[in-house]
């Protein structure tokens, strides 16, 4: 679901780009692409394991992997609010932001992905909602539920590690899902269809 | 408070104006646009020449003066623009 809904905004946005050649339609379709990409990630960890492993628990690599990927895509969401002005300035805090990702295990890192995911989530959320203030367009108001039902499932997934055994992993699978269903909506309601010009305009 | 215009919204304010907005069936002027669209001289000179070797915008000699036309391509990117500026709209973005 997380993989078809993603694919279908990253498609509509990669259509924009090439009829209009907008940076901001590119940025968005590379969010969305790897938010799908993380999704079928994940998707193929548990086909896997189903069907070839049977180890009854997903590698936490492939999860990880996932995370990561879709974490991405949150980032240049994020990114298009121009979010560049909060980045260090300095080439010495750049080099070494990163430096931590390799000093700590996978599972360390997922929890590094998933506060940073639910951090961007949540930058874009306010964003989008301060835009609707500001044009009162109904499709931001979709927009921004659906990124703050994503943020909202990423805190539960980094907090089902608190209580593995619980159905925190779940339910936040299907917060995260209705969080895409609702940045689906306005997106459904862009017309594709190529329009036929009057003639006597030529 | 002033409202800022990417440089794609000022393409979409020009060709918007040689489509709804004419003097006369002729095309516009530059000064027309300059006024209609709100960019200085220099901006629009630049921009007019992109349009026009994209394919656009089409250049008219009428009455001894210079003036601008939308072509059929243009109404086609100015069809996509509206449709992907809703679109991006809904993210809170402007294309």
């Amino acid at each position: 679901m997380g993989f078809l809904v993603g694919l279908v905004i990253g498609v509509v946005s990669i259509i924009g780009y090439r009829n209009t050649g907008s940076p901001t339609l590119f940025r968005l379709a590379i969010a969305f692409c790897s938010i799908s990409a993380g999704f079928f990630v994940i998707w193929v960890g548990y086909m896997v394991e189903d069907l070839v492993i049977k180890s009854g628990h997903l590698e936490r690599w492939i999860q990880t992997l996932g995370i990561a990927i879709q974490t991405v895509g949150y980032f240049f969401i994020a990114f298009s609010h121009s979010i560049k002005s909060l980045f260090p300035k300095s080439r010495y805090f750049r080099s070494v932001g990163i430096l931590p990702l390799f000093l700590v295990s996978s599972v360390q890192i997922e929890h590094i992905f998933r506060s940073v995911s639910f951090i961007l989530l949540a930058y874009g959320a306010i964003e989008t909602t301060l835009s609707y203030f500001e044009n009162r367009n109904k499709g931001a108001i979709s927009v921004a539920i659906g990124l703050s039902l994503l943020a909202l499932g990423e805190f539960l997934g980094w907090y089902s590690f608190v209580f593995p055994e619980s159905i925190l992993y779940f339910v936040s699978m299907i917060i995260k899902i209705a969080g895409l269903i609702a940045l689906f909506i306005p997106v459904s309601k862009i017309p594709l269809t190529k329009i036929k010009f009057d003639e006597s305009f030529d | 408070m002033v409202e800022y215009r990417t440089h794609m919204k000022i393409i979409g304010d020009i060709l918007s104006t040689t489509r709804d907005d004419l003097q006369d069936d002729d095309g516009a002027t530059v000064t027309y646009l300059i006024r209609k669209a709100n960019v200085s001289h220099s901006r629009i000179s630049r921009i007019l020449r992109v349009l026009v070797s994209q394919g656009l915008l089409e250049k008219v000699d009428a009455q001894g003066s210079r003036k601008y036309k939308i072509s059929q391509t243009g109404r086609e990117f100015l069809q996509a623009y509206h449709k992907f500026s809703g679109f991006a709209t809904n993210f809170g973005l402007t294309i």
